[in-house]
């Protein structure tokens, strides 16, 4: 038999898990989505990288349902996000998430797994996100980091085939943040869809498979990790010199005195640059940048 | 089923474990019984009555309370908004907010009845005291619609300040505090035409064994629906403005 023949008749194998086309939102006069097109695949890890209010979150709370488009299409497993049906194969953690003091850790893992078909036990989600010490223990009385975790927790305890994780390692100690990734590569390689909102390259970088930037409310680039990183990955070079020499690679400069702010998409090469000028340079510091800074940076750059 | 079972457990967790919420809307009903109605029932006749218009009172202040200041705490916390990301019909959550409600109301109105029991010269015969069942559950209903519009119109705060606003005016104004019949001129005028004296009157039939009055039922049915639309249209005005 010819293998390309596996999944056919199976119309929800390789048909996208979220399809938005030409997706807009406006709230007020703002516009926070300017048309966006996306494709959610099945099994990739999709993240959605863009500086704070480029308009991520937004996306995914349209995804999920929680908004309506004000313009453009947008399907979730073929459906409507806002029908419930449609969100019985999908897990999320939003941000800023606050559970009733009132409950146990336990309690709110049973409340949350009652929702799906084919759920986790409450142990087995516990175990798995280190939260088997607080059982029993009021959500109000949870450190920061138990409470990211059982915000996790929650998302994949209904054993959902999508999960969307919107900044799930803000706030989390090292730790944390290596165990939910271990748990967000498992997940992935048995075959389940996250889709992931960061601004931090580095988090993309350990786990995407694949990468959109979003920046003011639409898609400016996408594509695998390496290639995102060459248009966003800029550190910051500064130093003090009587001069600027002509250096490679320059996204942008600003001039203070004689101290010189330099950002650059490979630093490596600015510095040997810097030195082979023979410009008397001193107090050179090589600096990565946030997310924020170098889409200032890139903007100013193209200006 | 499954799913409106877990969340009207989780709600009835939630309010038990909330002491301020037993205090207020458990305690605060036997401690005025006891102070005001106990003294007064001197008779079986007059303890029935006084148990009638407390009831009426007490279950009252659950509906208002429960749904108006919930409602209005819950639904703009992040909590509420995640649990809109599940595979949840909302009507799911509504029914699980009413059975909680209900439950929390016939807690209040057992406690106070066990209280009347143990303190007054409190007797009706079986038809009686169903008919007192029946009558306190369905005067719960337009009530438990006007918590709904309280706690969609407004904010926590608010909502505290309007659910008393209403409760005990309408409580006083309505006969339940003094009987219809001394109440001041100005306030008889009113009375007539308040929710409250039309559910008191329904009540009031039963302890003293009179058959009930189609208009109070029917006054009564009036405003059930006036509060479904009200609620409705707050509702609405809700989804509207936090879920476009």
């Amino acid at each position: 038999m010819d293998a390309r023949l596996v999944g056919d008749g199976d119309a929800g194998v390789g048909s996208p898990v979220v399809t938005m086309r030409g997706v807009r939102k406006l709230y007020g006069s703002v516009e926070a989505l300017r048309g966006i097109d996306l494709d959610v695949r099945p099994g990739e890890l999709l993240a959605m990288l863009g500086p704070n209010g480029a308009g991520k979150t937004t996306a995914i709370n349209i995804m999920l349902g929680l908004r309506r488009a004000t313009e453009g299409e947008v399907r979730l497993f073929g459906g409507d996000p806002r029908d419930w049906r449609c969100r019985l194969r999908v897990g999320a953690t939003p941000q800023n998430i606050g559970f009733p003091g009132e409950l146990k850790v336990r309690e709110v893992l049973e409340l949350v797994r009652a929702h799906y078909p084919r759920p986790m036990t409450a142990e087995e989600a516990m175990a798995r996100f280190g939260l088997e010490d607080v059982a029993g223990r009021r959500t109000s009385a949870l450190s920061g980091g138990q409470r990211r975790r059982l915000a996790v927790a929650l998302a994949f305890v209904g054993n959902p085939e999508v999960v969307f994780l919107d900044e799930p390692t803000t706030g989390l100690d090292v730790e944390s943040r290596r165990s939910l990734w271990d748990a967000t590569r498992e997940f992935v390689s048995r075959g389940g869809t996250v889709v992931l909102t960061t601004h931090y390259l580095e988090e993309a970088e350990a786990l995407a498979t694949r990468v959109v930037v979003i920046n003011e409310g639409k898609v400016v680039a996408e594509g695998r990790v390496d290639e995102i990183k060459a248009i966003v990955g800029v550190r910051r070079v500064r130093f003090e010199a009587p001069s600027l020499p002509a250096l490679p690679e320059v996204v942008s400069v600003h001039q203070e005195g004689c101290t010189y702010t330099v950002y650059t998409k490979d630093s490596d090469a600015l510095v040997r640059a810097l030195v082979a000028s023979g410009v008397s340079f001193a107090n050179l510091e090589v600096l990565a940048v946030s997310l924020e800074e170098a889409f200032i940076a890139i903007t100013e750059g193209s200006r | 089923m499954r799913l409106l079972w877990a969340h009207t457990r989780s709600m009835v967790l939630l309010y038990l474990r909330t002491p301020e919420y037993i205090t207020g809307t458990l305690l605060l009903p036997l401690v005025l019984f006891l102070f005001f109605a106990v003294p007064n029932a001197d008779s079986s006749s007059a303890a029935n009555f006084i148990l009638g218009s407390f009831m009426v009172f007490a279950v009252l202040g659950v509906a208002i309370f429960q749904f108006g200041v919930g409602i209005a705490t819950e639904r703009s916390t992040p909590w509420e908004v995640y649990l809109r990301t599940l595979p949840l019909p909302m009507s799911v959550r509504t029914a699980a907010r009413f059975l909680n409600s209900f439950l929390f109301a016939l807690l209040t109105g057992l406690a106070v009845l066990v209280l009347a029991l143990l303190t007054t010269p409190v007797s009706m015969g079986a038809g009686q005291w169903a008919r007192f069942a029946v009558a306190i559950l369905l005067g719960l209903v337009p009530f438990t619609l006007l918590g709904i519009a309280i706690g969609y119109s407004t904010g926590p705060r608010a909502a505290i300040a309007v659910a008393n606003m209403l409760w005990l005016p309408l409580s006083f104004l309505g006969g339940l505090w003094v009987p219809p019949d001394a109440l001041p001129s100005a306030a008889a005028k009113v009375s007539p035409y308040l929710p409250t004296r039309r559910w008191g009157n329904i009540v009031w039939d039963v302890v003293r064994g009179d058959p009930w009055r189609l208009q109070d039922w029917l006054w009564l049915l009036g405003y059930t629906l006036l509060f479904l639309v009200v609620a409705l249209w707050f509702y609405r005005r809700d989804e509207g403005q936090n879920y476009v």
